[in-house]
């Protein structure tokens, strides 16, 4: 039986992992710095996501959204909230947001919208025309934001050929195919 | 200076050799806020400022932008006036723009010591030896307002000899750029300027403290034409500054052109800028060969590290023509100042070449101009028409300049001027400019400048000039 057990467990530890990460540098050509690009596995063939029941959120905090951009997932409803002693709206003048626009409303207060399809949604606020931020919505749940040196890292994503894209508020995007397999690296450069 | 058509005065028609020598109000053209603005040398752009390295030029032509300019090249942010994404939606919107963060101010002081010695009207040497400083301190301001707009400001005190002081507005201009087309195609100019007419020998573009006078400051008005030269009470040779709309742009990355409509002759009875209710006019085209482009294109171009240094030959034609209509000159008056006869420049008409050459160290460049004046002789003490003459009088002027980099900090400039006035009676005025500046430091320069008229000896100007910006 110890003997059953000790060779289920050998083969555990050594039968291929099914999921891995894509890490690695995004350069962003002509911009202060690399921050702000969204890294996204694009869509798998045959494989959908359940909208989270858990809402993402984005705060007007010193008449600054934040974060700048947000990537979520199809489907996923945002929460934003007034952090600031003077009214707030939010608006974006995008058609694949239905042009949505929540209002204005004061401070402590959120106001909510579920977006539904795969976007990238502008928003803005009318009382501050300054203001502005990037909801991503993707259709995999394996994105992430990266850091000013560009790094990113994404967790669990399927083992498998993928296409991996890359999306810069100011930037012109770009995207490789990549074949996970455990942890895998991937370098970008975008520019103008 | 402008005439007035109120004031009873007479013209110095005694100035007809004489180099006026004037020591007043001039432009001064370095903009410290560029340095702020991109954390970078005046050098960027400069070879002694105020003048203009190639990559300066282009940096001009752009609007004040450096050519392809990129978000990571400007280290002092601007402060949004409206996200990029209201363009989706204006004009449910204002359209975005942005402002600099930190006032766009910069100041530029100069120090004079001169020694001058000119002859009075009755032919007396008259000998100036004066500490001036300051001779002048300039506030300027410029930048870019968002994408498309941008501005070029500068406010002048000069300090008289009795403690007063002379304020000018020298430039206010905003600039609209590439509106539509090309990029570099069409920019518009509105404000007061100094012409893309004169691009590369006006006074904000040398690097010599003296202006090239016989091209800016011939005054066409005088019983036989013009006879020498004048800032006050004087017609228009050409115009160092105008107040007007210009049209320019770059094509093809060498090709230059602009044109612009301005007041002319002025001010007017009326409290008007403009002197009448015509409009002047004027055009320019260049095109550059080899070297950097005038947009800042460097494609294909192997250029030297040493970025005074190109291997180019920029060549252009220019032209002004304006209306002088009831706009008075006194060319004679009675003892008690009252005009007898006056004078109308009723078609004033100047075409010229530009040429710059850029050989190593060497920039090498000119202008030679040919000006024609319809000038009426009006009788002021009874009914002006018919005119008791109407002539048509040319003059003819020109200037050859030669600028060297010796080494960066030490530069020399000798420049040759002369024009053949149009009143054949009188001599041709000449003079020459030699000038050694040394670049203390990008933004302090001391120079030593003579200027002397080589047929009258006892006309000359030697000055000291300590100028710094910050």
């Amino acid at each position: 039986m110890k003997r059953v057990l000790y060779g289920a467990l050998f083969l555990a530890m050594t039968a291929p992992s099914l999921a891995g990460d894509i890490h690695g540098k995004v350069a962003c050509k002509g911009v202060r710095d690399s921050a702000d690009a969204v890294v996204y596995v694009a869509a798998l063939p045959s494989k959908t996501f359940p909208a989270p029941a858990e809402h993402a959120r984005i705060n007007q905090l010193n008449l600054v959204f934040t974060p700048h951009v947000l990537p979520v997932l199809a489907g996923t409803t945002v929460e934003f909230l007034n952090s600031d002693a003077v009214l707030h709206n939010v608006f974006s003048p995008d058609a694949c947001a239905d042009k949505f626009n929540l209002g204005t409303w004061p401070k402590g207060e959120t106001r909510t919208f579920q977006f539904k399809k795969e976007c990238v949604a502008t928003l803005l606020c009318k009382v501050h025309p300054e203001m502005e931020a990037f909801v991503v919505v993707l259709p995999t749940p394996y994105f992430t934001v990266t850091k000013t040196d560009g790094s990113y890292a994404i967790p669990n994503v399927p083992d498998g050929s993928c296409t991996v894209k890359v999306w810069h508020p100011k930037l012109k995007g770009i995207e490789k195919a990549v074949t996970v397999a455990g942890a895998t690296a991937a370098d970008f450069e975008i520019a103008r | 200076m402008r005439p007035t058509t109120r004031a009873a005065r007479w013209l110095l028609l005694s100035l007809t050799s004489m180099v006026v020598l004037v020591a007043g109000i001039r432009p001064a053209g370095a903009v410290p806020v560029f340095a702020r603005k991109y954390g970078t040398s005046c050098q960027t752009c400069h070879t002694i400022f105020p003048k203009l390295n190639p990559f300066g030029e282009a940096f001009r032509l752009n609007g004040y932008r450096l050519p392809k300019e990129t978000e990571d090249q400007i280290k002092q942010p601007a402060v949004s006036l409206g996200s990029e994404a209201y363009k989706k939606i204006w004009p449910k919107a204002v359209a975005p723009s942005d402002v600099p963060a930190f006032a766009p101010f910069a100041l530029n002081t100069k120090m004079t010591t001169l020694y001058q010695s000119t002859l009075d009207a009755l032919g007396r040497q008259v000998i100036k030896n004066d500490f001036q400083f300051p001779q002048e301190v300039n506030v300027f301001t410029a930048g870019t307002l968002g994408e498309h707009f941008s501005f070029f400001g500068e406010v002048t005190f000069g300090q008289n000899p009795d403690g007063t002081v002379e304020t000018e507005i020298e430039h206010a201009q905003l600039h609209i750029n590439s509106p539509f087309g090309r990029e570099h195609l069409v920019n518009f100019k509105i404000g007061k300027f100094a012409p893309d007419l004169e691009d590369g020998f006006q006074e904000m573009w040398l690097m010599t403290d003296n202006g090239v006078d016989t091209l800016f400051t011939f005054n066409p008005i005088g019983l036989n034409g013009g006879s020498g030269l004048s800032e006050e009470n004087a017609g228009i040779s050409v115009p160092a500054s105008v107040q007007g709309i210009e049209f320019y742009g770059v094509a093809l990355h060498r090709l230059f052109y602009t044109l612009g409509m301005t007041n002319g002759l002025g001010p007017g009875p009326n409290d008007t800028v403009d002197g009448n209710n015509k409009k002047d006019f004027y055009a320019r085209v260049d095109y550059k060969f080899g070297g950097m482009g005038l947009d800042g294109d460097t494609q294909g171009k192997k250029l030297p590290a040493e970025n005074w240094r190109e291997t180019s030959l920029r060549v252009g034609l220019l032209g002004y023509s304006g209306d002088g209509t009831n706009i008075d000159f006194t060319v004679d008056a009675d003892p008690n100042g009252v005009p007898l006869i006056n004078q109308q420049d009723r078609r004033y008409e100047r075409a010229g070449l530009f040429a710059s050459w850029y050989f190593g160290d060497l920039n090498v460049f000119g202008v030679a101009m040919h000006g024609a004046d319809r000038l009426l002789l009006l009788d002021a003490t009874t009914t002006p028409e018919p005119p008791i003459s109407t002539t048509t009088r040319t003059f003819d002027a020109w200037f050859a300049q030669a600028d060297y980099v010796i080494r960066p900090p030490f530069q020399a400039s000798l420049r040759y001027e002369k024009v053949r006035p149009a009143d054949d009676t009188v001599r041709p005025i000449e003079s020459w400019n030699v000038n050694f500046s040394f670049l203390t430091r990008a933004n302090i320069k001391t120079m030593a400048e003579y200027r002397f008229d080589p047929r009258q000896t006892q006309n000359y100007q030697i000055a000291g000039v300590l100028r710094f910006a910050y």
